[in-house]
C-alpha cells in the first residue's frame, strides 16, 4: 500500500482531483458564479476553481445532512385483488455513493463528530446519515486564515486539529502537501502521483508549526453546562445577549453542527416522498405545537435555547462534548452582529468583553 | 395546484387558468354557453368571489409552476357587485404584469379584463383571443432546473 | 468629524432621556468593521452610542416588530435612531397606522452612506482586514497583504450610491448639518435597468442563476422593517400551503415573489434584504423593479409623507390607462 506523503503542485490540482473524482464523487470548495464571496461545497467537475484559501460561507454538513433528502417515495396504488382498497408501496432512497470532501477545513470536521453523536453513535441509529457518513472521506487542510469571528481553539479543535480527517492537506508556496491519517486514506493517497520531497514535507512542517501556535479565540468554556442553568431565567440577560435578535434562520443554516430537521409529506396526486428538511430553532413554527401554544414564543427563548442547546444540554448528554466546532459563521453572517461568545463568556460572570 | 410542467402529456394541450368572478365574467361565460358561442377548450376556471379576491401571487404561482397562461376577468370598473372590488384589483393586477417580465416570466401569458355577465359574445372574444395569444407563445416552461440541494436529495 | 458627531449625538440623546424610556441605537460590535443595535434603558449607557460609517443595521425594523404594541410608561417615548433610509421605513409604517408617531422620539441621522463590508473584502482579496480608516472622503485599508487606499464612494453599499435621501424625512432633533442628495430620481432606477435590458431568457437565467443559491433562511424577510406579519408568514404556513420543503427553483422563486409582492408600493428600498443575504443574493433589485413601476404607474414613492396612503391600499375610481 502507497502511504508515503503525497505532493499535488497548485497546476496539478484538477488533474489530481479529475483522477479521483473518476472514483469517487468529490465534493469541493467552490465560489458562485460572480459572487466571489460566497463560497459552498459543490461536486466536483474537471476544470472547475477551487477556492481554498478561504473559509466556505457554508460548511459541508449538506454533503451528509442534505438540506432536503428523501426518506422514502410512497405511491397509492389500486390493490389487484381488491379493487375498492388502495395499498401503499414504499421506496427506499437510493443507496449512498463513496465521497470525498476536499478542501473542508478543522471546524467543518469537527461539526460532523457533533452530528455523529445524534445521529449514528447509538443507541438509536439514523441509517440514511450513518450509511452517507460511513462513505464519505474527509481531505482536510490546516488552516491558516482565522479572522475576528473565529474562536475554534476555545472549543477544544484548532487550526491544526486533525480529528475526524483521513487525509491531511498543508498548502505550502509550491502547492499542497498531503498525508494519510487513516487506513481509509490509502487508496486516494495511491492515485496521487506525485511523491513529497523533503523540501516539501519540511515546509509542510514549518507551515503546520506555525499555525499550530495559534490560539484562536478566547473564549473560557469550563463549567458553561451549570452556568447557563443558573442564568436561565435571567430575562435581562437574554435581553442584553439577544434583545437585537431578528429570529432568522441564518446562525442555524450555516452551523456545522446545528442539526435539527423537520419531517413532511410531500404529495402529488397519489404519490409523494417523505422528506427530511433542516429546520431551524429561530422560527416561530419550530416549537408551535397543534394547540396553537408555543413553549418559546419570543425570540429570547428562542435564542436562550440555541446556547443552551450548544453550550448546556448538549454537553449534559454526550459526555461533556460541546456541540459548536468555533467556525464563528453565526457571527460573522448574523445580520445584527449578535455574538454568541459574548453570550457564553458572560454566563460565567467573568465580564470582560471577548476579543 | 399541480406542476404541469413536468408532466409532458400537458403539453399537448394548453394549460390557461381563468379567475372569474362569480357575478360577472363567470355569469358571461354561462351566457357564452347558453347561447352555443364556440369557444377554446384550454380554459380552466376558478371562480371567485370578487377579482379584489385575487392575490396576485395565485397568478406568479400558476405561472411560476407551468400553467401557459393566466386570464383574469371581472366586473367592469364602478360596476363591482361589492363596489370597489375589481379598482383594488386592476391596480395590484397591473403591477404584477409589469413586474413579471423583470423576473424573466412573459408578462403576455397573463391578461386581466372585464366582461358583464351578458356580455356572452365579448367573452367569447376574450377567450378566443387570448387562447390563440397563448398558443403562439407555446408551453410555458415556467422556472424549471432543480437546485444542488435537490439533486443530491 | 465623526468623534464629533457621536458627542453631538451623545449629548442629544442626554438632553431627550427624561422624556424616554427605551433608546435604540448602534453600538460596537464584534470587532470594528461591525455595528449591532443596542436598546438603551438607562441613561448611564448612552455613552455607548456610536455613528460612523458602519452603522448598517435599519433600527426602524424594530418599531412595529417590539413596540408597536407597548404602551408608554408615564407618557414616556421610545427614542429611535434613523438615518435617511431608515426614516423612510418609518414613514411606510405610519402611513399603515402601523406605529403611532407621538410613541417615538426620532433622532435623525444625515448619512454620508455606509460602507459595504463585502466590497472590502472584495478589495482586500484572501488577505485579512486588519483595520480600515475613513477619513472624510478617502478609506485607508490595512490587511496583511499592506495598506491600501481608495475613494470611499467606491466601497459604498449600492443602496447608497443611489440614495436620495441621506436627510431623515421626519425626526425630532437631527445629529448634524443636512447634506445635499447625490442622484435624481432618473438615475436611481440604474440597476433594474441594466437587467430590464436584457432579454426575457437572460433575465430568467439570471434569476435562475441568483435564486438558485436561497437557502430559505428567511433573513431577508425577517430584517425587512415592514414585513409585520413575523410569526404569521404564509412562508411557512402548511395550511394554506404555498410553498413545500422542497429547495427547488419554483420554491425559491414563489418565495421571492411573497416577498417582493407583499412590499409592492411599500418597499423603502433601505437594502436590509440585500444586506443580510448570507449567498449574496441582489434581492434589494425585485423590491426596486416594483418601486418603479408603482413611481411609473401610480406616481408614488413609498416613505415620503406619512400623510399619503400607499397606492395599493387604496383605488381611483377615475384612473384610465389600467
Amino acid at each position: 500500500m502507497d502511504t508515503a506523503i503525497k505532493f499535488i503542485a497548485f497546476d496539478q490540482l484538477n488533474s489530481a482531483l479529475d483522477r479521483i473524482s473518476e472514483q469517487l464523487d468529490v465534493w469541493v470548495p467552490v465560489a458562485s458564479k460572480d459572487q466571489k464571496r460566497v463560497i459552498q461545497f459543490a461536486p466536483y467537475r474537471p476544470g472547475m476553481t477551487l477556492v481554498l484559501d478561504h473559509q466556505t460561507t457554508l460548511g459541508p454538513k449538506q454533503v451528509v445532512l442534505p438540506q432536503v433528502e428523501a426518506l422514502f417515495r410512497f405511491d397509492y396504488r389500486k390493490s389487484a385483488d381488491e379493487p375498492s382498497r388502495q395499498k401503499v408501496q414504499l421506496e427506499d432512497p437510493h443507496p449512498p455513493a463513496p465521497t470525498l470532501i476536499f478542501g473542508a477545513r478543522p471546524c467543518d470536521v469537527k461539526g460532523f463528530l457533533v452530528l455523529d453523536q445524534v445521529f449514528s453513535a447509538g443507541p438509536f441509529v439514523d441509517g440514511i446519515y450513518a450509511a452517507r457518513r460511513e462513505q464519505t472521506l474527509f481531505a482536510t487542510m490546516v488552516c491558516g486564515q482565522q479572522d475576528s469571528a473565529c474562536f475554534c481553539s476555545s472549543v477544544g479543535s484548532g487550526p491544526t486539529d486533525r480529528t475526524g480527517s483521513d487525509l491531511w492537506i498543508t498548502p505550502i508556496a509550491a502547492g499542497y502537501v498531503v498525508e494519510a491519517l487513516s487506513d481509509r486514506a490509502h487508496p486516494v493517497m495511491a492515485w496521487l502521483q506525485e511523491a513529497a520531497t523533503e523540501l516539501h514535507v519540511a515546509a509542510a512542517g514549518k507551515v503546520q508549526e506555525e499555525a499550530a501556535r495559534q490560539q484562536v479565540g478566547n473564549l473560557a468554556v469550563d463549567q458553561c453546562q451549570q452556568h447557563f442553568l443558573q442564568r436561565f431565567a435571567d430575562t435581562n440577560y437574554w435581553q442584553e445577549v439577544a434583545g437585537q435578535c431578528l429570529s432568522c434562520g441564518i446562525c442555524t443554516f450555516v452551523c456545522p453542527t446545528c442539526y435539527c430537521f423537520s419531517i413532511t409529506d410531500e404529495m402529488k396526486d397519489k404519490h409523494g416522498e417523505r422528506i427530511r428538511s433542516w429546520d431551524s430553532c429561530m422560527f416561530f413554527t419550530y416549537t408551535l405545537e397543534a394547540s396553537g401554544h408555543n413553549p418559546r414564543p419570543s425570540r429570547l427563548e428562542r435564542y436562550r435555547n440555541r446556547v443552551g442547546h450548544k453550550f448546556s444540554y448538549f454537553p449534559e448528554k454526550y459526555q461533556g462534548l460541546i456541540a459548536c466546532c468555533g467556525c464563528g459563521r453565526c457571527i460573522r453572517n448574523c445580520p445584527v452582529s449578535i455574538d454568541i461568545r459574548k453570550a457564553v463568556q458572560n454566563l460565567q460572570g467573568q465580564n470582560h468583553a471577548c476579543s | 395546484m399541480t406542476q404541469s410542467h413536468d408532466n409532458p402529456a400537458h403539453k399537448q394541450a394548453l394549460t390557461i387558468v381563468g379567475f372569474l368572478c362569480n357575478w360577472c365574467s363567470y355569469g358571461g361565460a354561462d351566457t357564452a354557453g347558453v347561447c352555443r358561442f364556440k369557444q377554446p377548450t384550454d380554459l380552466r376556471i376558478i371562480r371567485v368571489p370578487c377579482t379584489g379576491r385575487m392575490d396576485p401571487l395565485f397568478i406568479a404561482r400558476s405561472l411560476i409552476l407551468g400553467a401557459d397562461g393566466v386570464l383574469v376577468s371581472g366586473c367592469h370598473p364602478k360596476d363591482c357587485h361589492y363596489a370597489v372590488g375589481n379598482l383594488y384589483a386592476r391596480r395590484r393586477l397591473e403591477v404584477l404584469k409589469r413586474m413579471l417580465p423583470f423576473m424573466g416570466i412573459d408578462g403576455d401569458r397573463f391578461r386581466y379584463t372585464w366582461v358583464s355577465a351578458s356580455e356572452g359574445q365579448r367573452w367569447q372574444q376574450v377567450v378566443t383571443e387570448f387562447s390563440e395569444q397563448i398558443r403562439s407563445l407555446g408551453p410555458n416552461p415556467g422556472v424549471t432546473g432543480k437546485s444542488a440541494a435537490a439533486a443530491t436529495a | 468629524m465623526n468623534s464629533d458627531l457621536r458627542s453631538e449625538l451623545h449629548k442629544k440623546a442626554e438632553q431627550a432621556w427624561p422624556d424616554l424610556e427605551l433608546l435604540i441605537g448602534w453600538q460596537a460590535g464584534y470587532d470594528d468593521l461591525h455595528t449591532t443595535p443596542v436598546f438603551i434603558r438607562d441613561s448611564a449607557e448612552i455613552s455607548k452610542l456610536i455613528w460612523n460609517p458602519w452603522c448598517t443595521q435599519n433600527l426602524a425594523v424594530y418599531v412595529a416588530k417590539h413596540f408597536a404594541a407597548s404602551s408608554g410608561k408615564d407618557d414616556k417615548k421610545i427614542g429611535v435612531c434613523v438615518k435617511g433610509c431608515d426614516s423612510r421605513s418609518l414613514i411606510a409604517l405610519l402611513q399603515e397606522n402601523l406605529v403611532a408617531r407621538e410613541r417615538f422620539y426620532i433622532i435623525g441621522m444625515p448619512c454620508k452612506g455606509i460602507v459595504d463590508l463585502r466590497k472590502l473584502h472584495a478589495l482586500s482579496g484572501a488577505a485579512r482586514i486588519l483595520s480600515v480608516q475613513v477619513n472624510a472622503e478617502q478609506v485607508a485599508l490595512k490587511s496583511a497583504a499592506g495598506v491600501l487606499h481608495f475613494p470611499l464612494d467606491e466601497v459604498l453599499m449600492r443602496k447608497c450610491r443611489r440614495c436620495r435621501y441621506p436627510n431623515p424625512l421626519i425626526h425630532d432633533v437631527l445629529v448634524g448639518d443636512p447634506l445635499t442628495p447625490r442622484t435624481d430620481a432618473h438615475e436611481a432606477y440604474n440597476d433594474v435597468a441594466a437587467i430590464e435590458r436584457l432579454s426575457l431568457q437572460e433575465r430568467l437565467a439570471f434569476w435562475q442563476g441568483e435564486l438558485d443559491r436561497c437557502l430559505r433562511c428567511y433573513a431577508c424577510r425577517n430584517a425587512c422593517p415592514l414585513c409585520v406579519c413575523q410569526d404569521r408568514c404564509i412562508a411557512e404556513t402548511r395550511d394554506p400551503k404555498w410553498l413545500t420543503q422542497y429547495m427547488h427553483l419554483p420554491e425559491k422563486f414563489m418565495f421571492h415573489f411573497i416577498h417582493a409582492l407583499h412590499l409592492a408600493g411599500r418597499c423603502t428600498e433601505c437594502g436590509e434584504c440585500e444586506r443580510v443575504c448570507p449567498m449574496e443574493i441582489p434581492v434589494a433589485l425585485i423590491k426596486e423593479a416594483l418601486n418603479k413601476i408603482t413611481l411609473e404607474l401610480l406616481d408614488f414613492e413609498a416613505g415620503l409623507d406619512p400623510q399619503r396612503v400607499p397606492p395599493l391600499l387604496t383605488f381611483d375610481a377615475g384612473e384610465t390607462g389600467i
